[in-house]
This record gives C-alpha cells, sequence and structure tokens, in this order.
C-alpha cells in the first residue's frame, strides 16, 4: 500500500505539453446540482485526458446579500441574519457578530453568559465536523460513517433544541451576553452526550480515519504546503492541515478562551487526509474544551447591564473575529451612530478557503476532485452570504 | 527580539513618505492610512518581504456616501403572520460625530503576521468615480477572490488583476450593490 505522494503524478508530468501528442481537451461542467457540491457550486473543469489543465469555480448561485440587507436593519435583527451565513455551525456566527458589535458598544459579558458561548460554539464544532466526517466519507464512498455521524449530531441537534428551540439557525447569542439559561437537565443530557461521544471518536478512526481504502484515497493527493496555506490565506482546520500552527482561540483569545486546556491539531503533509484527520482531532478537544466549561460554570447574569433595545454605538470601527468551524471568522463592523451598522464586511473562511481550489485541481485526476472539495469542508451558504 | 504594534507602524511611516497613522483605527489594531495608491505594492512587499506578514486575512472598502435609504430597498419589513403589523423600529441615518459623508471609497486591507500573532490594517481613500488600486495578486494569491468581491460588490478596479470578473452577483444584475446609491432593478427572482 503506497500513500506516499509519488513524484511520477506531479502535475507537470500528467499534462501533456508536447504539440504533437497534444488531443482536443474536453470541459465537464460539474455542478451547480451535483450531491458532492455541498450545496450550490459550479466547477469548470478543462480535461485533457483524464488529468484537470484547468479548474474555474463558479459561485453566488447562494448569495443573499446579508451586508447590505444588514445595512438597513437594527443590530439585534443583523444576529438573526449572520445564522444564514454558514447555517451547518450558525453559534459561531452569532458569535463573531456580537463580538465586533460589542466591541463599538463597549459592553462587559457576563462570566456565565461568556461559558456559556463557549460550550454552544464548542458544540457546533462537534456538530459541523460530523457533518463533514459523513459527507466526506460518503464523498469518497464510504456510506457507513454518515450513519453513525449524523446519530451523534442528533444528539446536539437535540440539546439545542432544548436550549433555544431551533436546531440550526439559533439566534443564541445576543448583543451583551446570550438569550437563554441552562438548568441542571441540560448539563446531565450534555454531559450524557460527551461520555456517548468519547468512544465514538475512537470509533470513527477504526471505521473511517485509518481504513486502508480511505488511507490511499485520500493520502496522497490535495497537497497544499505551507507556503502555498499561508499565501492563499486559508484557515481553520485546511490552514493547520498543512502544518501552520494558527488558531485565534490561542491568538487572540476571546470569551475566556485562555482559561480552558487544550491543543491545537496539526497535519503534516497538507494532504486531503490531514485536513480530515485534523477535524476528527479537534472533536476530541471540543469535549475537552466543553467538559471543562460545564465544570467550572460561573453564576450569575446572562446579559450585560445597559445595553439599549436598540443600540446606536458611537461612531468608529471595529474587527472582530472567532474560530469558526470551517475557519477564521472575521466581522469589520462601522458604526457612524445610526441603529444600523453603516457597514459590515464578512471574512468568510469557506470563500478564502474555496479560491485555493483553482490551484490544486491542476494536474490531478479528474476522480480526485470531489475528494479534494470534500476536504475543504465548505459551506456555500458561507461562501456566497 | 518581537515585533510590535508600534514598530510596523514605524517601520511603514518610514518607507511611505505619504503614510499617516489613521485618525479612526480599527479598534485594539494598528491602521495605516496610505496616501496614494502607488504606496499600496511598496507597503504590501514592505510587509510581506520584511516584517513576515505573509498573510493577506481581507480586503474590502467603505462607501462613505451616506446611509442608505430605508424606502425602496426594502419592501417589507418581515411582518408579523398573526399580530397585527406594529410600526417598524426606527433605523435613524443621522451622522454621528466624526462622522462625515463625503464621495469616497474607503478601502481597508489588513495583514497577518502569524509567528509574531500581529495584524495590521492599510486604508486608502479613493474617489468614488474612478476608483483604481494596483492589484496584490502577484504577491498573495488570496487577494484574487476577494479582490474579485470588492469588484462585483463595490466596482473597485484592481489594476493588474489577471481575471476581475464579477464572483458573486448573477451575470444580468448591474451595478454594485454595496454602493450607497445603487438601486435595485426588479428581476423575476424578487417575487
Amino acid at each position: 500500500m503506497n500513500s506516499e505522494p509519488r513524484p511520477e503524478m506531479a502535475a507537470e508530468n500528467l499534462i501533456v505539453t508536447n504539440p504533437a501528442l497534444q488531443t482536443d481537451t474536453m470541459f465537464v461542467n460539474m455542478g451547480p446540482q451535483h450531491p458532492s457540491t455541498h450545496g450550490v457550486l459550479r466547477l469548470g473543469l478543462t480535461l485533457s485526458g483524464e488529468v484537470i489543465t484547468k479548474a474555474v469555480p463558479d459561485i453566488g448561485y447562494l448569495h443573499r446579500g446579508t451586508e447590505k440587507l444588514m445595512e438597513t436593519r437594527t443590530y439585534n435583527q443583523c444576529v438573526v441574519l449572520t445564522d444564514r451565513w454558514d447555517y451547518c455551525s450558525a453559534m459561531p456566527n452569532n458569535l463573531a457578530f456580537c463580538l465586533a458589535a460589542e466591541k463599538l458598544i463597549g459592553a462587559k459579558v457576563p462570566p456565565r453568559a461568556e461559558a456559556l458561548r463557549v460550550v454552544m460554539c464548542e458544540l457546533n464544532r462537534i456538530a459541523s465536523h460530523l457533518i463533514f466526517l459523513g459527507t466526506y466519507g460518503i464523498d469518497i464512498g464510504a456510506f457507513t460513517p454518515f450513519l453513525y455521524a449524523f446519530r451523534e449530531r442528533e444528539m446536539i441537534l437535540d440539546l439545542y433544541e432544548m436550549l433555544c428551540g431551533a436546531r440550526l439557525t439559533y439566534n443564541y447569542i445576543r448583543l451583551g451576553g446570550v438569550a437563554a439559561d441552562i438548568d441542571a437537565g441540560w448539563i446531565a443530557k450534555c454531559r450524557e452526550f460527551l461520555e456517548f461521544i468519547k468512544p465514538r471518536l475512537d470509533e470513527y478512526d477504526t471505521l473511517l480515519s485509518f481504513n486502508p481504502i480511505f488511507l490511499v484515497r485520500t493520502k496522497a493527493i490535495g497537497l497544499i504546503s505551507k507556503d502555498s496555506a499561508v499565501a492563499w490565506g486559508l484557515s481553520g482546520p485546511n490552514l493547520r492541515g498543512s502544518g501552520v500552527n494558527y488558531d485565534v482561540r490561542k491568538a487572540e483569545p476571546y470569551c475566556g478562551y485562555e482559561q480552558y486546556d487544550f491543543e491545537v491539531p496539526l497535519g503534516r503533509t497538507g494532504s486531503c487526509w490531514d485536513r480530515y484527520f485534523c477535524r476528527v482531532q479537534e472533536m476530541r478537544q471540543s469535549v475537552r474544551i466543553i467538559s471543562a466549561a460545564l465544570a467550572k460554570l460561573p453564576s450569575g447574569e446572562l446579559l450585560a447591564k445597559g445595553i439599549a433595545k436598540i443600540p446606536k454605538p458611537p461612531p468608529g470601527e471595529a474587527y472582530a473575529h472567532v474560530e469558526a468551524s470551517r475557519g477564521d471568522l472575521g466581522i469589520y463592523l462601522v458604526s457612524d451612530g445610526g441603529t444600523a451598522p453603516y457597514r459590515l464586511h464578512v471574512r468568510a473562511p469557506c470563500f478564502v478557503n474555496l479560491a485555493v481550489l483553482q490551484e490544486i485541481l491542476v494536474g490531478k485526476k479528474v476522480a480526485d476532485v470531489i475528494a479534494v472539495l470534500g476536504s475543504l469542508d465548505i459551506v456555500l451558504g458561507e461562501v456566497d452570504r | 527580539m518581537p515585533l510590535t504594534k508600534e514598530d510596523v507602524i514605524a517601520r511603514l511611516l518610514a518607507r511611505l513618505p505619504k503614510a499617516e497613522a489613521a485618525s479612526v483605527p480599527v479598534r485594539d489594531y494598528p491602521t495605516v492610512r496610505l496616501g496614494a495608491p502607488e504606496d499600496l505594492p511598496a507597503a504590501a512587499r514592505l510587509l510581506k518581504g520584511e516584517l513576515g506578514f505573509e498573510y493577506l486575512e481581507m480586503v474590502t472598502a467603505v462607501d462613505w456616501l451616506g446611509p442608505v435609504r430605508q424606502e425602496g430597498f426594502v419592501s417589507s419589513r418581515n411582518p408579523h403572520p398573526f399580530l397585527a403589523q406594529a410600526p417598524a423600529p426606527p433605523v435613524t441615518p443621522v451622522a454621528g460625530p466624526g462622522i462625515s459623508y463625503h464621495p469616497i471609497l474607503d478601502m481597508l486591507w489588513s495583514f497577518g503576521n502569524l509567528r509574531e500573532n500581529l495584524k495590521v490594517f492599510l486604508r486608502l481613500a479613493v474617489p468614488r468615480d474612478r476608483p483604481e488600486v494596483p492589484t496584490l495578486t502577484g504577491l498573495f494569491p488570496a487577494a484574487d477572490w476577494q479582490e474579485r468581491e470588492a469588484f462585483d460588490l463595490l466596482g473597485i478596479r484592481f489594476t493588474g488583476h489577471p481575471n476581475l470578473i464579477k464572483i458573486l452577483t448573477p451575470d444580468f444584475l448591474t451595478g454594485h450593490p454595496l454602493r450607497k446609491d445603487y438601486v435595485h432593478q426588479k428581476d423575476p427572482y424578487d417575487e
């Protein structure tokens, strides 16, 4: 079993350059309706035989113009729209927007609310990575892990339903704190889930992570070097899969992440499998963080005092970023003193991550497109906003 | 010796005579306002080559023409299906102190130094009617799509960009939606 990169498979050796041997290239239109594009993404692939010579991702099918919509809505109404970017992990979206707005307003978030924010964001990271694990298995041809992953994810969604009534778009993290408290019943059910998932994560390793077919299929393709990952502005597990140690939770801790003891898993070669395995290990770290946060949950208020129902932040500009499930989600917010944000820009991790596809697909076999695309773990709602 | 925020600003200002520290910084981050579009490639080369800012985090802009008009843009302000419609919350487009509306596009770039854990913002004001800025795609591949986004939504021309075409909005849409004077033309998908 050879899963190491093979030099004879390098792009320059696969693409026919001799004009005498050149035959017609073929244009393959993949998507926008394709089960493996995780939304509505179109890829224009130019093929020479079975090898890709040019890949052009075409996005925008889900563009809803949330940045523009927010310019006519009050800050509290904007939180609802943030849920719709990355709908597979909406909590960090809420959080990033609230952190930026709180910087402008100057709100001091109570400690209990901060701990709850951490718990909910990390639960959402597990839920989001479980979707990745399941659907990536399907992309590659392993159907079983999908059923397991969604069974576990369902437990998280039940917890969210208990918490705020919503399963996907929560609107739970609000300006100055959070919307609802948790009780002993919720904590017990969450602990039960944490105990349930720990052995399951080991089970996934036997089921998928170290499955020889899966390894051969993912270990030597989609390589992104360290320099290339930084130059393309990748973030999240895609950046760390290439061995760059950068995690916003460590670099610029927010919501008291500095109090929690956790590791940042790193990949080595930047292959599809490294990105995959980073996510699997991140789930273990998230379990650690949630356990620690629940163990020392402070008591007290849920919302900061003195925030108006319709806040009017003083004029100014703020930038806040969080380590969302898919990478570094940044919010640049400008206030002119009115009740609506004057301008809001989302630095969407999926949008930036997807751009690297045009480089790493060139020279790959057409059969590997799905494996490479799936390993980037994009959500088109966030790519297009 | 580790690099500090002050060092970064000092190095940038020393290299670029026309630049100055921004009067309204992005809160908590060092912000430098460039004097002319020609400063940008020099600043980017200095940041990337000598100061280790290899990570282009964000490219965007703000249109300072004035707030968007409420009427005409959003037809229905989300009516409640069961309750009688209450008056919409007042959204008051009043310029606070220190804000003046003028027809410029204020560009913003954010660069990160992942080793030293630093971030620096660059600003540049360009006129609304001739928004031309040199591209950074040669130095940072990450600029490719983000510049296309700024072109699509704000109409900024990045000179030298290899593939400056629309990215998010549909082909039939004319205008740049994030400009403050953008008027939405109804299309078949609106209803």
